[in-house]
């Protein structure tokens, strides 16, 4: 026991690694909330384009272009899109920033769609009502969709923040220290493998956990408003 | 005189499949129509073709001197005079059954607040409903939310009410009190267009009968003269399986 906490002394604390640790988890996080809101911004302008594409033959082409944006985002490896940008695209760019952007536009394709299947969750007979009533397309999707939907896009929006701390782990590919990468420099100036590489998975499960309790408090608080109002 | 809706060749196909083939028929203010029919008939397309829910293939409805398949004519306002019940209520299950009835009126109207609600309360009273004003659809039964759905399209204050098979998902005890309801709205003089099963209630209630069989009107009069006279091989048929 003595000899471990004195190997974990020399391996973090004398060697001021653990400031490395720190600065690499706070990478981390910049990363996934800075692609969060992209993710976030790039679903909903799609998903906003493909819902209306129908009705305003101006928004056609940038329908089909959002299409062709989540089928190839969605059939490559974010690590692969991730260096396509750091070295081909975005060259001259910061790595942070090419990490933001490259998980935000990989992001963007999974938001996309679940926000698109989460107002397709409503039932029909929703807008059917609210549009025989004599509103429009928007005032119902307004007043009377998106209330319903955001029941299920906000707990699918959760999950995908949560997938993203994990994704980001492939940011070290671009020379960007996150936390993963820097727990992989202390072992490798260390020559201890096990207690950095522990820590740098003890951590990412701690966030995870978290974060799932606070997306199933948000779930249940939305359940519970939910509860009155199943329809049949 | 001018017809409160005049329908002229009306068809729809979906996909290849033709539903409607060319139906004209006309309604005047008053009337009390049913639309009778096996199912498949094209019925409930039929009606949702009245306020353009269903997009017609070709032909006109023209509503109170406006052809609604024009695509210059506001939509939206004409559907603000036609009511619409749907057999699966569509009640919106996030409000109240106060906030169902004032959101169109005070969204559409600018009717403010008060008014709004004095309206649907008055309106809620007389399907003594008053006691559910603040209860969600979810605590409703199904006759309870259908005749919240009656109130609804009435708080607009249409010209024409159209019924979708409005008892047809309810249990056999409920359909009467929403039966009841409709028939008051009839001898109120509300113009009404029902697709219904119910034909006791078409007998009794509806001064217009159309029987409607593979997309086209097959027969229409008034209801002696379906139910009593009837002429045609296939309205006889379906006549000896509905009674």
């Amino acid at each position: 026991m003595e000899a471990w906490l004195s190997k974990l002394y020399d391996t973090f604390i004398a060697t001021g690694h653990y400031k490395m640790m720190l600065d690499g988890l706070k990478t981390t996080l910049i990363l996934t909330a800075g692609a969060l809101v992209i993710g976030v911004i790039i679903g909903v302008i799609i998903a906003v384009i493909k819902y209306f594409a129908d009705d305003v033959p101006f928004l056609k082409p940038f329908a089909v272009i959002g299409d062709f944006y989540v089928t190839v985002i969605r059939g490559i490896p974010v690590v692969v899109l991730l260096m396509l940008f750091f070295y081909v695209f975005l060259v001259s760019a910061h790595g942070i920033v090419v990490g933001i952007i490259t998980f935000g536009i990989n992001s963007g394709a999974y938001m996309a769609e679940l926000i698109r299947s989460g107002i397709n969750a409503v039932d029909k007979g929703q807008m059917e009502a609210a549009r025989s009533l004599g509103m429009s397309k928007i005032q119902a999707t307004r007043k009377i969709i998106l209330p319903q939907a955001i029941r299920y896009i906000l707990p699918a929006i959760a999950s995908e923040f949560i997938a993203l701390i994990k994704e980001t782990s492939v940011a070290g590919y671009v020379a960007v220290v996150d936390l993963t990468r820097a727990g992989n420099l202390v072992r490798n100036n260390t020559y201890d493998a096990i207690n950095p590489l522990m820590i740098v998975a003890l951590t990412y499960l701690i966030l995870v956990i978290t974060l799932t309790q606070l997306m199933n408090a948000l779930e249940r608080r939305l359940k519970k408003n939910a509860a009155h109002d199943r329809n049949h | 005189m001018q017809h409160m809706i005049e329908i002229t060749d009306l068809k729809k196909n979906f996909g290849t499949l033709e539903v409607l083939k060319g139906i004209d028929y006309s309604i005047d203010k008053g009337d009390v129509v049913c639309i009778i029919g096996p199912s498949g008939s094209g019925k409930s397309t039929f009606l949702r073709c009245l306020n353009l829910l269903e997009k017609p293939t070709s032909g006109k409805i023209v509503f109170e001197g406006d052809d609604l398949t024009d695509k210059h004519v506001d939509l939206n306002q004409h559907r603000q005079k036609m009511g619409m019940v749907f057999q699966q209520f569509n009640l919106f299950p996030h409000m109240t059954v106060m906030q169902n009835l004032t959101c169109a009126p005070e969204m559409l109207k600018k009717l403010p607040h008060e008014a709004a609600v004095s309206r649907a309360s008055e309106l809620l009273e007389r399907v003594a409903l008053s006691d559910k004003a603040d209860a969600y659809p979810a605590q409703l039964s199904g006759g309870q939310k259908q005749r919240v759905a009656i109130v609804r399209a009435l708080c607009m204050e249409p010209d024409v009410m159209l019924f979708d098979e409005p008892t047809s998902a309810l249990d056999p005890e409920m359909v009467g009190e929403v039966l009841d309801v409709m028939k008051n709205l009839a001898s109120a003089g509300m113009t009404m267009v029902v697709v219904t099963h119910e034909m006791g209630f078409a007998k009794e209630v509806a001064n217009k009968v159309v029987f409607l069989d593979e997309g086209v009107i097959v027969e229409s009069g008034s209801p002696e003269d379906i139910f009593d006279r009837p002429q045609s091989e296939r309205l006889r048929g379906f006549l000896s399986k509905v009674l």
